[in-house]
């Protein structure tokens, strides 16, 4: 194999791959990239078998081949050398590298080893705008638990209806849902998709502009945006039926600035304890919200928010962390809370956007 | 005809000659088969990535394997599948509430739970003190036995009992104020009110209460400043004639770091023990509990249980909810051997290795006799039953062969173990010494 090819696009080609390379895999080849050159393209390929990813870089290919390269080292000595053009060669098991001032060889695994990435059909898809996508993951990912006790609450649901896209993740604390338009026609089943390579295909969403399509079957989802292709696993389980348990009214409703309540529980989160306890109380007396933390060894805060508020008077406990991460999501000038009181979950919304929606539950005092 | 199962292991071990080792963890972890169909073997494999590496790449090892280890294995399939032991769940509805324990269990008001009552205490000679000074107390709060302590160690149902007499005088008077509590939580409130500023909130929401009911009041010794909120609360109630009810581990006056004033009244009005049930109460326990359950086991079942697990009551339901589970998973009935089977495998898990020798010599010494004459051929008296007990420990407890324990006892029969066994075994239920003598050499062998 060998092959010459712009430095700046193969360093961002290998630097997406990279983060799908494992580092610590059973198998040797997954930390490596591989990498084949044909035709007037090189086709960059990382795998954790969770997820993978191809890139596609322009090159001019003066003798086709493949080689799988340790990603790690790659990365490591592309992302520090100048330059505008860099040409490789492999003799053996062995990748020469040279640039405008350094030249490196690297030792390379055997190619043959590496996995195929998996290819969805064509058959089931959708479409939407590659950063509406985007937005949908962001919006709700940070939900999806950490534990791998429930594979369901490790992942973000994505379901199509009516012409919407949704996407919801939940850890059974606190729960989110974004929706966003689907272009495509038709309904798209419940898919699961695994919250770390979430994280990922957000990532590679983000890059693009234009309309993504996504196929998928039961175990695997595929999408191709501009050169990158990215393929996940799927989980397969049932997503807990949350819109059961979405109270239907409010005996409490409070609408505060974003701006103000951002602000309020950043500092909070200084004074709270190990826990993240905030205390927040509605006066509709004062037209305001209160908001405290306190930790024994720190000390202790209270912030007033200024509030419009319809309803009772009530006190509850929070993770404040749980509170700060629903307006990550919001855009919008004023937030919406609503409650049903004492030991009853709330629900916070945009208030000038119905599309996202947050629902925390207290914490036991 | 070799299950499917096998077959596949079969194949596993001979690929695993053929393949490199990181190949084979990463490829053919959780692969299995999920069944055969006119010769072809359909491979269930965990995802996508496994289903194209195996197709591609190890094809014919597999298909080679198979076909060695069956003839009629024609061709492999594979399919996409989580493994065998996957149920289809049903959606739950309720994914969130965590901060919510289902909890609605336990009164929130009075913090009593309502499973305990006395319809559903069991009375024995162990407890029946305790059992009519609580009905006495359901009955004239304040004034039969104020206040009503009770002590004796864990797991022997003073809980249940103070918490009868909670929701029993909850129905009989339902607008005046219980409150159940630990003297653990009447600490951290303590503590917690103090750090808010809020002490005069705290003695006031505890001096409201008609009956006070408080856990584990040894726990209160060394904590000074509760200790002095405890004494004045006391005084309160106590004064206004509102009724008090602790428990305790042991007798108030052997409590350390427990102020005189304290101990003295607490010492007032009623001390009761509850001590461990004997072998009839321990029966109607588990006859109790097991008919709780809508269960009905056989009586040599609940006769074992009850002469197997000693003591502590708790232990003895952890037991029987052991065998219930047992119980609902079979078809048949359970039989006497089930049980024993069933109960030697949790218990006999937690038992400490110890040589046959080292018994033989802790309870040689325990009768004061020599450990060689164990061995001998002698029929003195007062060797035999040592020996006896020997056989019947080694087999109750650690669970050795009636042969292997003869061979060891210098190459007796395992007839005569068997009836030295039995004889222990009958002797116990009526001989209230041996018994004590054998719980005292358990206490040393442990």
């Amino acid at each position: 194999m060998q092959f010459e090819t712009n430095t700046e696009e193969l360093r961002e080609a290998v630097s997406i791959a990279a983060r799908f390379a494992e580092r610590r895999a059973n198998l040797p080849v997954l930390a490596s990239i591989y990498v084949s050159a044909e035709g007037s393209n090189l086709v960059l390929r990382a795998t954790n078998l969770e997820c993978g990813i191809e890139v596609q870089v322009p090159a001019r290919i003066g003798e086709e081949g493949v080689a799988a390269i340790p990603a790690h080292t790659l990365l490591g000595f592309l992302s520090n050398t100048r330059g505008k053009s860099v040409s490789v060669a492999t003799t053996g098991e062995v990748l020469k590298i040279v640039t405008e001032r350094a030249s490196a060889s690297i030792k390379t695994l055997s190619a043959d080893d590496f996995p195929i990435l998996p290819r969805v059909s064509a058959s089931t898809m959708f479409s939407a705008k590659a950063s509406d996508l985007a937005r949908l993951i962001k919006s709700v990912a940070y939900c999806a638990s950490t534990s791998a006790i429930k594979p369901e609450l490790q992942s973000v649901l994505l379901v199509g209806e009516s012409g919407k896209l949704s996407a919801a993740a939940t850890d059974s604390f606190r729960l989110a849902e974004k929706t966003v338009p689907l272009r495509s026609a038709g309904n798209v089943p419940q898919l699961l998709l695994p919250a770390k390579n979430a994280a990922e295909f957000m990532r590679i969403l983000e890059t693009s502009n234009g309309e993504v399509e996504v196929y998928y079957n039961e175990n695997q989802i595929s999408a191709q945006i501009d050169s990158l292709y990215f393929t996940s696993r799927l989980i397969d389980a049932a997503f807990p039926n949350y819109r059961q348990i979405l109270p239907k009214t409010f005996g409490t409703e409070v609408v505060v600035l974003r701006e103000d309540f951002t602000q309020a529980l950043k500092s909070l989160s200084i004074f709270a304890d190990k826990f993240s306890h905030v205390s927040f109380t509605v006066d509709p007396e004062n037209k305001a919200v209160m908001l405290s933390s306190r930790n024994p060894d720190v000390g202790e805060q209270t912030s007033q928010i200024r509030a419009t508020i319809t309803g009772d008077a009530a006190t509850m406990s929070f993770n404040g962390r749980y509170l700060a991460d629903s307006v990550q999501a919001i855009s919008g000038e004023s937030v919406r809370i609503q409650s049903n009181g004492v030991g009853k979950a709330i629900l916070i919304t945009d208030a000038a956007d119905s599309s996202f929606f947050y629902l925390a539950m207290p914490m036991n005092r | 005809m070799t299950t499917t199962k096998e077959l596949w292991e079969n194949a596993l071990v001979e690929l695993e000659l053929t393949i490199s080792p990181p190949n084979f963890n990463t490829w053919f972890k959780d692969t299995h088969i999920v069944r055969v169909e006119d010769g072809t073997v359909f491979l269930g494999v965990p995802s996508q990535f496994a289903r194209d590496w195996l197709s591609r790449k190890f094809h014919k090892d597999i298909l080679r394997s198979l076909r060695g280890l069956s003839e009629n294995v024609r061709s492999v399939e594979y399919i996409i599948s989580r493994g065998p032991k996957k149920v289809p769940e049903e959606v739950r509805p309720i994914p969130t509430a965590p901060s919510e324990l289902p909890l609605e269990a336990v009164h929130s008001k009075t913090n009593l739970n309502p499973r305990f009552t006395l319809n559903n205490f069991v009375v024995g000679s162990f407890n029946e003190l305790a059992h009519a000074a609580a009905q006495a107390v359901i009955r004239k709060p304040g004034i039969a036995y104020n206040p009503l302590l009770v002590y004796g160690p864990t797991g022997l149902g003073k809980t249940h009992l103070i918490q009868a007499i909670g929701n029993h005088f909850r129905i009989n008077a339902p607008d005046r104020k219980v409150f159940y509590v630990t003297s653990e939580k009447f600490s951290m409130d303590y503590v917690s009110a103090l750090q808010t500023n809020k002490i005069q909130a705290f003695k006031e929401r505890y001096r409201q209460y008609d009956l006070l009911i408080m856990d584990d009041v040894q726990f209160l010794a060394g904590r000074d400043k509760i200790k002095e909120e405890f004494f004045h609360l006391f005084n309160f109630l106590h004064d206004s004639n509102k009724q008090l009810v602790f428990t305790s581990d042991q007798h108030p006056n052997v409590i350390q770091n427990l102020e005189e004033r304290i101990k003295s009244r607490l010492s007032a009005g009623m001390i009761i023990s509850v001590t461990p049930p004997d072998h009839q109460s321990r029966l109607a326990i588990v006859r109790t509990k097991a008919a709780a359950h809508n269960v009905v086991l056989s009586d040599d079942i609940l006769d074992y249980l009850a002469s197997a697990i000693e003591g502590n009551v708790r232990e003895l339901e952890g037991a029987l909810n052991l065998l219930l589970i047992q119980f609902e998973m079979r078809e048949g009935p359970l039989t006497l051997t089930d049980a024993k089977a069933v109960l030697r495998s949790a218990s006999g898990a937690a038992k400490k290795a110890i040589s046959v020798g080292e018994v033989v010599k802790t309870i040689a010494n325990f009768y004061g006799i020599e450990e060689a004459s164990i061995y001998e051929k002698t029929r003195r008296k007062e060797v035999v039953r040592p020996r006896q007990v020997i056989m019947f420990l080694l087999r109750e407890d650690f669970h050795i062969s009636f042969p292997t324990i003869g061979d060891k006892l210098g190459g007796r029969d395992h007839t005569t173990v068997i009836h030295s066994c039995e004889k222990v075994k009958n002797s116990l239920r009526s001989d209230s010494v041996l018994s004590s003598e054998i719980n005292q050499i358990r206490l040393m062998l442990k």
